[in-house]
């Protein structure tokens, strides 16, 4: 088997369907589309409030099985060593290994996003949708096939796992106020997961990068890039329309310094404008 | 209660536990070393081929079963120091080259139609190598110098009895045709060459001898 296995290859069978970011935003029943009524916060009052609910839990679910396909791949892609750069006996060969402990961790995480994937397939049960009901992209798997250890890190356990943390405190919430405790207490269980995976992320790269500050600026300016990558064009954000809001308190408990939600719900914004910007050009040019 | 100042044996008589066990100290550390080998590349693969495989229960099922083979790799690598290897990637290693070999021709699986090749490599070699050389150790080492080894060993063998059972399972219900059958014993059959050239997962000796002639009666006794 090779080391580093491409996006194209990811195994799927018959039900999933596989297109770009631009058409899975563009299916008309994503929550946050305008034109079914949507846009802002998921609450039950909306009309579009179930098909939009199923779509971002179909969404949860094909994001765990490439978060776990991810987190897989950490443990074969990469050789046990330092990790580091920085001092002792390490050498810059290092760069491509991972500590011991950190595959460990890898190999936790997969059994825990394993355990996502059931989760969502019972709770797309649950909530009247079924695999293959809504597509599927796969930009969150690309974010873990970074060639550096410690930016495929920063990219899955503090971006995308930050914004699994984002999406299922959401739907937690919406799962409160629809009256729906099978959704509300799933969601909580799983969002204590992403919580330890996110602290596993920060951890791990503060611990790595210690000796190592080149490093650990690169790394957090990848993470900044993912981060842009996944507001969706203000879809995550802090925004009044943005559906899916920042997790602010369980990020600070998964180790993220104040500053650091900030400036995500900054990138986030920007984003918002750039879309919003997009948008518009695409309208004037339609009139 | 009778008299507390009465005297007690200091073992029970339903404890049957005793000193003499056929490892040494460094003996027993050499084993654990190349356990933690074994389970390492197991995980290591089933985290690989999570991506590659199309079946969704497989997918899941490959997810859970790469913790507990990385759990088991943690339990050996906090038992080695405690065997006075202070070095512990000194011992992590494998018994000889023929194993090498074994776990190149078990990983090499990659395509998507290749799940039968993935899954009879592991379930129905590599675990059933694996559950035999824990069981040769847990009954063959004192039951009370070597306790904590064999505490391990009970908790390594409960996952390796479970997965086993769940990937047998699964095996059964992907062939689903004689020429399906004929591919998967096609595989194991090269593979269990390979094994046998190893001598197991700890190389010749892995399960002891069950030649009466070699065997060291002397031992301990």
């Amino acid at each position: 088997m090779r080391k580093a296995f491409p996006v194209e290859d990811l195994a799927r069978d018959d039900r999933f369907s596989r297109v770009p970011i631009t058409e899975r935003m563009a299916d008309p029943r994503t929550v946050g589309d305008r034109r079914t009524g949507g846009g802002g916060r998921l609450t039950p009052d909306r009309p579009d409030a179930p098909d939009a609910a199923r779509a971002l839990m179909h969404g949860i679910f094909v994001g765990e099985i490439q978060a776990l396909e991810g987190a897989g791949r950490t443990c074969w892609d990469f050789e046990v060593g330092s990790g580091s750069t920085g001092g002792g006996a390490a050498t810059k060969d290092d760069d491509t290994s991972v500590p011991f402990e950190l595959k460990l961790d890898m190999a936790r995480q997969c059994w825990d996003e394993a355990r996502h994937c059931e989760i969502s397939l019972k709770l797309g049960d649950w909530m009247g949708t079924e695999v293959g009901e809504f597509s599927e992209n796969t930009f969150l798997y690309e974010a873990a096939c970074n060639p550096d250890p410690i930016l495929r890190l920063t990219g899955v356990n503090r971006a995308l796992e930050g914004l699994a943390i984002d999406v299922f405190n959401t739907m937690k919430e919406f799962g409160d106020i629809a009256g729906d405790p099978m959704l509300e207490y799933c969601e909580d269980w799983m969002l204590a997961d992403e919580v330890t995976h996110v602290k596993m992320g920060s951890d791990w790269l503060r611990r790595i990068t210690a000796d190592d500050p080149e490093r650990l600026k690169t790394a957090l300016e990848f993470q900044k890039v993912v981060d842009k990558l996944f507001s969706l064009g203000g879809f995550r954000g802090e925004d009044e329309d943005s559906p899916v809001r920042l997790a602010r308190r369980f990020r600070e408990l998964a180790g993220f310094a104040d500053e650091e939600i900030d400036e995500i719900a900054e990138i986030a914004h920007e984003a918002k404008l750039e879309n919003d910007a997009r948008v518009a050009k695409l309208q004037a040019a339609q009139s | 209660m009778a008299d507390p100042s009465k005297p007690r044996a200091a073992f029970a008589p339903w404890d049957r536990r005793e000193i003499p066990g056929i490892f040494s100290v460094d003996e027993s550390a050499k084993r654990v070393g190349h356990y933690k080998w074994i389970e390492m590349k197991t995980f290591e693969v089933m985290g690989g081929w999570i991506a590659t495989v199309p079946e969704l229960d497989v997918k899941m099922r490959l997810g859970a079963h790469c913790y507990h083979h990385a759990w088991h790799a943690e339990l050996w690598h906090k038992r080695l120091p405690e065997l006075r290897e202070m070095n512990q990637d000194r011992l992590t290693e494998p018994p000889n080259d023929e194993l090498v070999a074994f776990v190149d021709a078990m990983t090499e699986p990659e395509a998507p139609e290749t799940t039968i090749e993935k899954l009879v490599g592991v379930y129905r070699v590599l675990i059933p190598a694996k559950i035999a050389a824990y069981t040769y150790h847990r009954n063959n080492t004192s039951t009370i110098t070597d306790a904590p080894t064999i505490r391990s060993l009970e908790f390594a063998l409960k996952d390796e009895f479970e997965d086993w059972r769940d990937g047998e399972m699964i095996l059964q219900s992907l062939i689903e045709t004689p020429e399906e059958i004929e591919r998967a014993a096609a595989h194991q059959v090269k593979l269990q060459k390979l094994m046998l050239a190893a001598g197991g997962i700890t190389g010749p000796g892995s399960i002891g001898d069950a030649y009466a002639s070699n065997q060291p009666q002397e031992a301990m006794a």
